[in-house]
């Protein structure tokens, strides 16, 4: 009885402990195995301040939480493709990460990104690309094209996998023929349908989690990302990353400070703590995605400060773009495309 | 001599078993290499590199799954007993009482989280909390207590009332006879017989609070991530056999869970 009067009374306290916020908290919404560990213990034992982590696992799912309010989420990290639509719902409050002392650390080429005029909302956390995986040992011609995945080579011909992500597949393939993500272009929409549904009897998968199966051989080529990419080099080293010269399409989640933040200023120390090197670099190592700090390599792990996955080879930095979420009526025909994609 | 054809008989059917054993090994299957890699050495959910116990010490010390752990474990606890609370109760009132109208209605009404769609009950839910949150500021573990509470009242509800519809009513009857008050016929009589259809229900919202997540993904607030939601998160990046480890260690915790109750829901004869 004594026990179960126990159980009940710290049932209770747990139950009313959400009540009382102590000073020095930070609530962080992020992607779920997105945030390295010993990043949080750094911030923790510099500022004393208390982060908790929350995870979530789509844009869609973040957004609608923070939609609805009263969330108790003080940072969220959206993708620069949802970033826009948080900005005109007033979901974000204007932290001028700009002005932030260690704004000078973010690289020349992320100060200003078409998704975040000016970087005021936005402090940087990770970018990458969508290229594909080869496994050069099954294939040694060009990897620098989606015509591996489009128009496979003999040799790739049900080896192949596709990312399951409807944007990635089908821009993709827009810009294999010669547009643009997100076109409106009916004609070129129905090419990019034609030869979707061409190339598909010679994929083998539409999977995530290639990594593995890179390292067993079980797959030679990949649409996916350039993260992943790197960590299977590491399994097996005849993996390659192509960066497609048509054009490829860029990535990046960032993070900002929601309106209805209770810890303001902790957030903003947060944001501001991520873009020194240091710290920088440690997110990086996690995750395995370049971040924007200047400097950051330096405290990276060595295989990773050089890796052409990760830093992008000059030749190819020019092809890579970031592209906005479709307008509702491509979106509309991206889903027909991906719904006959998946029959 | 006639030959007559055998009558139907529910005894004798002809490939049943069969058709049965199909339906456990496409059940059960799939389940299989999720346990075996758990055991695995190597860093991989698909190439086997040696038998090792070293995802399950991972996973152990691992603070995060530690305390959604922990925080799965307290929720499901403090909702399956007042699911039960109240699942015994509306059990009781739906057949320890003359017929009376509106009972069929109020059968639907309990078990309505059984009908609707998950999803449109953690928007709704989303929806109604936030409003709460926002007005009254306050943003702890009594909105995942509530939803876990609502969504196990029916899993809790249907073995008490099969129990209670099997219990003779002779035996009450018998008690109040004999100058029992009510409360003591509940409590000698009805409650005892009741007791093991009791334990199994709330086993039952146990697991499913345990084992939830969409409704849980929704209502959750900061800091709130259980086992299931923590899980989901982990899907999309990097999938070790931990995942697998802590999987196969809910799916022990959930098959025993069901055995008991099927020992103690079981009919003595």
């Amino acid at each position: 009885m004594k026990l179960m009067f126990n159980a009940i009374l710290s049932s209770l306290m747990l139950v009313f402990s959400g009540i009382t916020m102590a000073a020095g908290e930070l609530n962080f919404y992020n992607w779920g195995n997105y945030t390295n560990p010993e990043l949080i213990e750094k911030f923790e034992k510099e500022t004393g301040i208390k982060v908790t982590i929350t995870d979530y696992d789509s844009n869609e799912t973040a957004l609608a939480k923070v939609r609805a309010g009263g969330h108790g989420f003080d940072l969220a990290v959206p993708s620069h493709s949802h970033l826009p639509i948080w900005v005109s719902e007033g979901l974000i409050a204007n932290a001028r990460v700009d002005q932030m002392p260690n704004f000078k650390n973010v690289a020349e080429e992320w100060r200003n990104p078409d998704w975040d005029p000016g970087r005021q909302y936005s402090a940087p956390w990770q970018w990458g690309s969508v290229g594909v995986m080869v496994d050069t040992s099954v294939y040694s011609g060009d990897i620098n094209t989606f015509g591996i995945i489009l128009d496979p080579p003999e040799e790739l011909i049900g080896k192949i996998n596709v990312a399951p992500e409807m944007n990635d597949v089908i821009s993709s393939a827009l810009l294999y023929l010669g547009g643009e993500a997100c076109s409106g272009d009916k004609a070129l929409l129905k090419k990019a349908r034609d030869k979707l549904v061409e190339a598909k009897p010679k994929w083998k998968s539409m999977d995530y989690g290639v990594i593995e199966k890179f390292a067993g051989r079980d797959l030679a080529a990949s649409l996916y990302w350039n993260g992943a990419a790197f960590r299977a080099r590491l399994k097996n080293p005849d993996v390659r990353y192509g960066y497609p010269r048509e054009g490829y399409s860029l990535w990046a989640d960032a993070v900002v400070l929601l309106k209805d933040a209770k810890n303001v200023e902790e957030a903003k120390t947060f944001m501001n703590f991520i873009m020194a090197p240091e710290n920088a670099g440690l997110i990086s190592a996690f995750a395995r995605y370049a971040n924007s700090i200047v400097g950051s390599e330096k405290y990276m792990p060595e295989d990773m400060a050089t890796a052409p996955e990760v830093v992008v080879p000059a030749e190819f930095i020019g092809a890579g773009k970031f592209y906005p979420t479709c307008s509702p009526e491509v979106q509309k025909i991206y889903t027909a495309i991906w719904t006959e994609l998946q029959k | 001599m006639v030959i007559r054809p055998r009558p139907f008989s529910i005894k004798r059917m002809p490939g049943f078993s069969l058709l049965a054993l199909a339906c456990f090994f496409a059940l059960y299957m799939p389940l299989a290499p999720l346990v075996v890699y758990s055991f695995n050495a190597g860093n991989n959910i698909a190439l086997w590199e040696g038998l090792s116990l070293r995802w399950y010490v991972a996973a152990w010390e691992n603070d995060l799954v530690q305390s959604a752990a922990i925080r799965s474990v307290v929720v499901a606890t403090i909702a399956s007993v007042i699911a039960t609370v109240l699942a015994t109760m509306a059990a009781l009132g739906t057949t320890r009482t003359r017929p009376y109208r509106g009972q069929t209605s109020i059968y639907a009404m309990v078990n309505q989280p059984l009908m609707v769609p998950e999803i449109v009950t953690a928007v709704a839910l989303l929806i109604l909390f936030a409003l709460i949150k926002e007005s009254t500021g306050y943003h702890g573990y009594a909105y995942l207590v509530i939803a876990h509470t609502a969504f196990c009242i029916p899993f809790a509800y249907l073995p008490i009332r099969a129990r209670l519809e099997g219990m003779d009513h002779v035996l009450e009857t018998a008690a109040a006879d004999l100058y029992a008050t009510p409360w003591r016929t509940f409590t000698k009589v009805t409650l005892p017989l009741l007791l093991p259809g009791i334990l199994a229900g709330a086993m039952l919202a146990f697991v499913i609070s345990l084992d939830d997540v969409v409704i849980t993904e929704f209502v959750k607030s900061a800091g709130q991530d259980t086992l299931p939601t923590y899980m989901l998160g982990q899907l999309r990046r990097n999938i070790t056999p931990e995942i697998n480890a802590i999987s196969t260690v809910l799916l022990g915790v959930s098959v025993i869970m069901v055995t008991v109750i099927f020992f103690l829901s079981r009919k003595k004869t």
